[in-house]
């Protein structure tokens, strides 16, 4: 009932005229990023995180919320009328979705994408409900060893899956961490790797190193491609069959479960969700031999999945303090600037906030389906403005962002720095994706270490005498060595560019 | 292409990209810094963890993965990475540097347009009209937008027949 109460609240919070506008702006910029091919929700998110530090904690992140599962839906517009995964997340309902669209069904395509996505994500906030006060407490039980054993699990996740050689996700990683020890340590107050320069000695911004290396790195990655025409679907077209409708709904179910069930898996993209969704309708579904010529099911599951995916992704920063994948690292970054720590404090110190964003992602969730489905016509139209007229303005966007972090030009010349670092990293196929999380993670995974050891007067066998911290320490171990097991990987992931 | 086809592919006697050499080299000088540097912090203080042990740590994961993923090169070269346009990231770089050092000086709505103007009319090759309109949008536009909208104080002239005129 304390549940329910506390919903309702958030409610009555989320449902302010201010806050229903950022929820709103949040959609339409998280379709339009999803919609671009080259911003991915990680530098899209990053990039707008300080437009909103002027903002109270409420309004801005319920606007990065709402733009970062906005992206999800705006990923598909291209997928199936283009050919081309706005984000990486929506690159398998390229394969349906597009033929649909050659068979003249491009707006039934996008309608069911749409309302999967609700459900998905609707029934995933269901789920983070329900959750949020149960794991919340049981967060409260878990000591330093404890948190620092959990994160060390998270990392070695998003190391083992990233990309195609663990050597580089382990190279990304430990950069990530350095990146983020660069100012005065925390404990005892020394400054770090600042080479004497005063400005460092607050550290590197998180903002300016993801919005250079995830979104000046992808613009300078460019090369020429041919242009493109879009036929935007007319209104008439959106409404799906009712056989359409009752071949979707089992892949929605279906597409529900495993977006939900890898969402609370630390490293697990949507990539990977949306792609195992598709496998689970080759398996299962009526219409498998269909599956490639224009089944609405490709579309359906997939679709659902991923945003399934990134609702409930939300669940282990909300009860315990891990993101469970970039993007989600980015929003935890973009929480903490707010004076906000994810886990199970943020229920007991600002329980009026928590709710309110979860009771905002209900409402973003119905806002996407009424924004997307009548404006298809107007989404697609963005990509008939021209390269370089885009290029130019998510350049200038870049240095807004940059420059207002700090009102420091010098955090302007970290971002092109960290742009050339991140051209660097994607020539040499080192993932981005263990770089962003350890760049979040890395104080607070220092901080829960040097407790740990200040506790047990330096005796690193802390983590190995207390049960939770035990089994995670050798869960963790198992993850690194699963290539030694040759276990296999998702395909999606080698192929995903932000893992 | 599965990743059995990506395995095989390496010819046997092929060498190692330059530039992935040049990486390894930059990840395991930077481990090699890393480790010395952090020994100079501390590793150990009479209360505990000291200042210098994560990073220690983590210059030596830098460092012992660079050995392994030069080992690895030096057995099965992996395919050189797709390069950029020299080009492109040359004027990119080389404009956002120019207009980071004249933020200050000439302020936001001047440098912004220049940078604007040269990726749309010199390098975008746009009409005089569609580039002036967008340039005027993305400089003094989003400086009004951003300053009276938003209560974000972008950058104004430092020099005073500039700021007096309000750029």
């Amino acid at each position: 009932m304390d549940t329910l109460n506390e919903l309702l609240n958030g409610f009555a919070a989320a449902l302010t005229w201010q806050n229903l506008i950022f929820a709103f702006l949040g959609c339409l910029l998280g379709t339009v990023i999803g919609v671009l091919p080259g911003i991915g929700p990680v530098a899209g998110v990053a990039l707008l995180i300080p437009l909103t530090l002027n903002m109270d904690p409420t309004g801005s992140i319920i606007m990065l919320c709402a733009i970062f599962y906005g992206t999800a839906y705006g990923g598909t517009i291209t997928s199936v009328l283009l050919n081309t995964p706005g984000e990486a997340a929506s690159a398998i309902t390229t394969i349906d979705g597009h033929a649909m669209t050659l068979m003249g069904k491009a707006g039934a395509a996008l309608t069911i994408a749409a309302i999967g996505s609700f459900v998905g994500g609707t029934i995933a906030t269901l789920g983070l409900v329900a959750a949020a006060k149960p794991l919340g407490e049981l967060g409260l039980l878990v000591g330093p060893p404890e948190f620092f054993a959990l994160m060390v699990v998270g990392i070695s996740l998003l190391v083992a899956l990233a990309g195609k050689s663990m050597v580089k996700a382990l190279i990304s990683g430990a950069l990530g961490l350095l990146i983020s020890m660069v100012g005065i340590d925390p404990v005892a107050g020394a400054p770090r790797f600042t080479f004497g320069m005063d400005r460092l000695l607050d550290g590197v911004s998180f903002v300016a190193v993801i919005v250079g290396v995830f979104g000046l790195s992808e613009i300078l990655s460019y090369r020429k491609g041919e242009s493109t025409v879009v036929h935007a679907p007319g209104f008439r077209s959106l409404l799906p069959t009712g056989k359409e409708w009752r071949r979707s709904a089992p892949s929605m179910a279906r597409g529900t479960g495993i977006g939900f069930g890898l969402g609370l898996i630390p490293g697990m993209t949507g990539s990977v969700a949306s792609l195992l969704s598709y496998g689970a309708e080759k398996k299962f579904s009526k219409h498998r031999n269909e599956l490639g010529k224009g089944a609405v099911e490709g579309v359906a599951g997939p679709e659902t999945a991923n945003n399934a995916h990134a609702n409930a992704a939300l669940i282990p920063l909300f009860t315990l303090g891990i993101p469970a994948s970039p993007t989600i690292a980015v929003l935890m970054g973009a929480f903490l600037q707010q004076g906000l720590t994810p886990g199970p404090t943020l229920f007991t110190e600002h329980s009026e906030i928590a709710w309110a964003i979860i009771a905002s992602l209900f409402i973003g969730n119905l806002l996407l389906v009424l924004l997307n489905v009548p404006l298809v016509g107007l989404w697609t139209s963005i990509l008939r403005v021209p390269a370089p007229i885009l290029t130019a303005l998510i350049l200038l966007f870049m240095v807004i962002g940059a420059y207002t972090i700090n009102f420091s030009v010098f955090d302007v010349f970290v971002m092109i720095g960290f742009g050339l670092l991140g051209l660097a990293l994607r020539h040499l196929e080192i993932p981005l994706a263990p770089m962003v999380l350890t760049l979040v993670l890395g104080p607070l995974m220092e901080r829960s270490l040097r407790e740990s050891l200040e506790i047990s007067q330096g005796d690193f066998s802390i983590f190995l005498n207390r049960p939770i911290s035990l089994v995670l320490i050798i869960l963790g171990v198992l993850i690194i060595c699963s290539p030694l097991l040759k276990l296999r990987k998702p395909k999606a992931l080698m192929d995903d560019p932000e893992a | 292409m599965t990743t059995e086809s990506t395995m095989t592919q390496s010819p046997a006697r092929a060498r190692p990209a330059r530039s992935v050499l040049a990486g390894v080299a930059a990840f395991g000088a930077l481990g090699a810094y890393v480790l010395v540097s952090s020994v100079g912090l501390g590793l150990w203080t009479s209360l505990g963890p000291g200042p210098g042990l994560f990073p220690f740590a983590m210059g030596a994961v830098l460092a012992s993965m660079s050995v392994l993923w030069l080992l690895q090169e030096l057995r099965r070269p992996s395919a050189a990475g797709e390069k950029a346009d020299g080009g492109l990231v040359l004027a990119v770089v080389v404009s956002l540097v120019l207009l980071a050092a004249l933020l200050d000086l000439l302020g936001f709505q001047l440098s912004m347009f220049l940078f604007l103007m040269y990726h749309l009319k010199i390098r975008g090759k746009r009409g005089w009209l569609s580039a002036l309109l967008t340039a005027l949008a993305g400089s003094v536009g989003a400086f009004y937008a951003f300053n009276y909208g938003l209560n974000v104080a972008l950058p104004v002239s430092s020099i005073p027949v500039l700021n007096l005129i309000g750029l």
